[in-house]
């Protein structure tokens, strides 16, 4: 299926595919050129502060650490590529989370059918922000403000204390602390996306955000589209608070609430636009890689974490800013 | 749509409407809450209830300047929790002090939100992205220069001149709610009469066909931002003056109530519509809600929950977009 992009059109015969390629995937090449550069200068500060190369235990830690923000950039990337925002991630997270935390104490069975349950709420969650959005027109930023405020008082309802004990087996399948089970779940997630971009919503939703009058006019439903987006998002961000529990061991009504600007964070650099209509799920993987391997960088060169967001703010400007000037750049150079 | 473009502009526009709503909001609410306590809604309780209002209605001011043109601040809480900090150990509760003390938490205020008008202005950084950055910036900054709150001139006390403005009382109104109400009249005045309003609503709607007609788009939006950051550190001030020492997280509630405030009283997201006086019924509705819900002994988690409900329902009755295609 063809992929409504004006820079398909726009783009001449003489360049190579290679080339073309990677104009179009600007921001995913940077975002892995940044990973990279994150990761050797973090296995250097280890050497230097550690004598040795970080082993399979980083390795596991950072990949658990990493899964509830990299569901969470997922979550932000589906709804910004609608060119909406989703504020309520935290919210979501709090929510599914604290529900984790009373209800998964049983066998397997149990486990299985309330994990599938708690995938469900995030889906109700989703839903109620997409038909606030399309079709009670409201703006993306004001309702899911708004959101965010409802779900944080549900989950502070149900689980007014941190508590609860995952059972060792969603443990061990989600956020293993012996085995990096997370080198199966981040291709998967490629895998995942690569195809939602191939399907008649994946195409909507990209069309949806880069001119909404034009995708209606070619027959795609703007309201259905958006509210799937958005339902979308809220699995994704329900997979994050399971994934958190599992990491957690335990439930905690508030811990979401820094994911939903951090997911922003990784979101953007991951290279989604904030306008709509351009970004990818794995660069948001990757993004949220960059984030949590840019605290790790912090912490080995012994910078004082009360400065630590002062760094990641400086981190994440010094990005956006790289990234404009590359993708003006590359957009000359063709 | 036609028919109404070329009927005459009733006096009470839609604008007009939606501030005549949030301050009917915030009258009703006042009597519920003097059904639910007798006393409430007494003199003194209405007072009280203001001078916590302006609090919201100050940040709210910049606020309103930002989403005029179709931006938003994140950076508020920071930026004012640094102003409160900066206010203490700068002055170290001496009234001798008090001036140039005001003048650097001001202008560290105004620096900070002309940085961020820069970013969005000339990098071309989405204002969502600059003003996150630029909280968490200040954020590390605050911390990490107050070695977390324990520096020894951290605990200072504000100068008494300040606590004075804040708790003080001329003509039977507290000083600060003359402040905020010369406040309301200079941003009001600011952007309804003078060419720099014109420029602001302009800007708003239409950046592109702005710049075509010779307004300089850059300059307008540095300098709203930064007078969003004047006005997040004179909050912080006024503040620090209320409770009479700086704590951290103290500026974290005022950026969900002032973007509330802001949409409550009818100023179109997206920017180009809407008055600052929208966004003082807003502060005044939303500060008498919290303490309606208070007075009902309703715990925090129930409060969080009817805060969204209740903004839900405002925005589905006047916060909608209009049907296109």
């Amino acid at each position: 299926m063809p992929i409504p992009e004006t820079i398909l059109a726009a783009s001449g015969p003489r360049r190579s595919r290679l080339s073309h390629a990677l104009t179009q995937n600007i921001g995913l090449a940077l975002v892995v050129a940044l990973l990279v550069a994150c990761i050797i200068l973090y296995c250097g500060l280890y050497i230097a502060t550690q004598h040795r190369l970080p082993g399979g235990y980083e390795l596991t830690s950072t990949l658990n650490n990493t899964m509830p923000l990299a569901f969470a950039a997922l979550a932000q990337t589906l709804v910004v590529l609608t060119r909406g925002i989703d504020l309520s991630v935290g919210g979501v997270i709090d929510l599914t989370n604290a529900v984790a935390a009373l209800t998964l104490m049983g066998g397997p069975v149990s486990t299985t059918i309330w994990t599938i349950a708690i995938l469900g709420i995030g889906a109700l969650c989703g839903l109620l922000n997409g038909v606030l959005v399309a079709v009670g027109r409201l703006q993306p930023i004001l309702v899911t403000l708004s959101t965010l405020s409802i779900f944080q008082g549900i989950a502070i309802k149900i689980l007014p204390q941190p508590g609860g004990a995952m059972p060792p087996g969603f443990t061990g399948v989600l956020a293993n602390p012996n085995v990096p089970l997370s080198l199966i779940y981040i291709p998967l997630i490629g895998i995942l996306w690569a195809i939602f971009r191939r399907t008649r919503l994946g195409v909507s939703v990209f069309a949806i955000g880069n001119d909404a009058m034009a995708a209606s006019s070619h027959g795609i439903s703007v309201k259905r589209t958006t509210i799937l987006a958005y339902m979308l998002g809220g699995v994704a961000s329900a997979c994050a608070g399971l994934f958190l529990a599992a990491n957690a061991t335990a439930g905690d009504a508030t811990t979401g609430d820094t994911y939903t600007l951090t997911s922003i964070v990784a979101a953007v650099l991951g290279g989604v636009s904030l306008f709509g209509g351009r970004g990818s799920g794995l660069g948001a993987l990757f993004g949220a890689f960059v984030t949590v391997m840019v605290v790790n960088i912090l912490f080995f060169a012994h910078i004082d974490p009360l400065y630590q967001t002062f760094y990641e703010g400086l981190f994440l400007l010094a990005a956006v800013i790289a990234a404009n000037v590359i993708g003006q750049i590359v957009r000359r150079r063709r | 749509m036609s028919a109404a473009t070329t009927r005459k502009q009733p006096f009470l526009n839609r604008e007009r409407r939606r501030i005549l709503y949030a301050f009917l909001a915030g009258i009703i609410l006042f009597i519920i809450g003097e059904l639910v306590r007798p006393g409430f809604a007494s003199p003194s309780g209405i007072r009280a209830i203001l001078v916590v209002a302006s609090f919201v209605g100050i940040v709210a001011a910049g606020q309103t300047f930002v989403i005029l043109i179709g931006g938003i601040d994140l950076s508020v809480p920071w930026v004012l929790n640094a102003g409160a900090i900066l206010m203490v150990t700068s002055s170290l509760g001496h009234d001798a002090r008090a001036i140039p003390a005001l003048a650097l938490t001001l202008g560290m205020g105004a620096a900070v939100g002309a940085l961020n008008g820069a970013g969005v202005a000339l990098l071309g950084i989405p204002a969502v992205v600059m003003t996150l950055a630029m909280n968490g910036i200040m954020q590390g900054l605050t911390l990490g220069l107050s070695g977390g709150m324990t520096c020894t001139s951290c605990g200072a006390y504000a100068p008494p001149v300040v606590q004075a403005a804040v708790h003080h009382s001329f003509l039977g109104l507290p000083i600060v709610l003359w402040i905020w109400i010369a406040i309301i009249i200079v941003v009001s005045f600011l952007l309804a009469m003078t060419r720099f309003g014109r420029m602001t609503y302009t800007v708003g709607n239409n950046a592109r066909a702005s710049h075509l007609a010779g307004i300089h788009v850059s300059g307008v939006t540095i300098v709203l931002y930064a007078l969003s950051g004047f006005f997040s550190a004179l909050a912080g001030i006024m503040l620090v003056g209320f409770g009479g020492q700086a704590a951290l997280g103290m500026g974290d509630p005022y950026l969900f109530q002032s973007i509330a405030a802001v949409v409550i009283g009818g100023v179109y997201i997206l920017g180009g519509r809407g008055h600052y006086l929208g966004s003082v019924a807003g502060a005044i509705s939303l500060t008498v809600l919290v303490s309606v819900l208070l007075a009902f002994n309703m715990p925090d988690y129930g409060r969080s929950i009817v805060y969204g409900v209740v903004i839900l329902a405002l925005l589905l009755l006047y916060g909608r977009e209009e049907e296109n295609g």
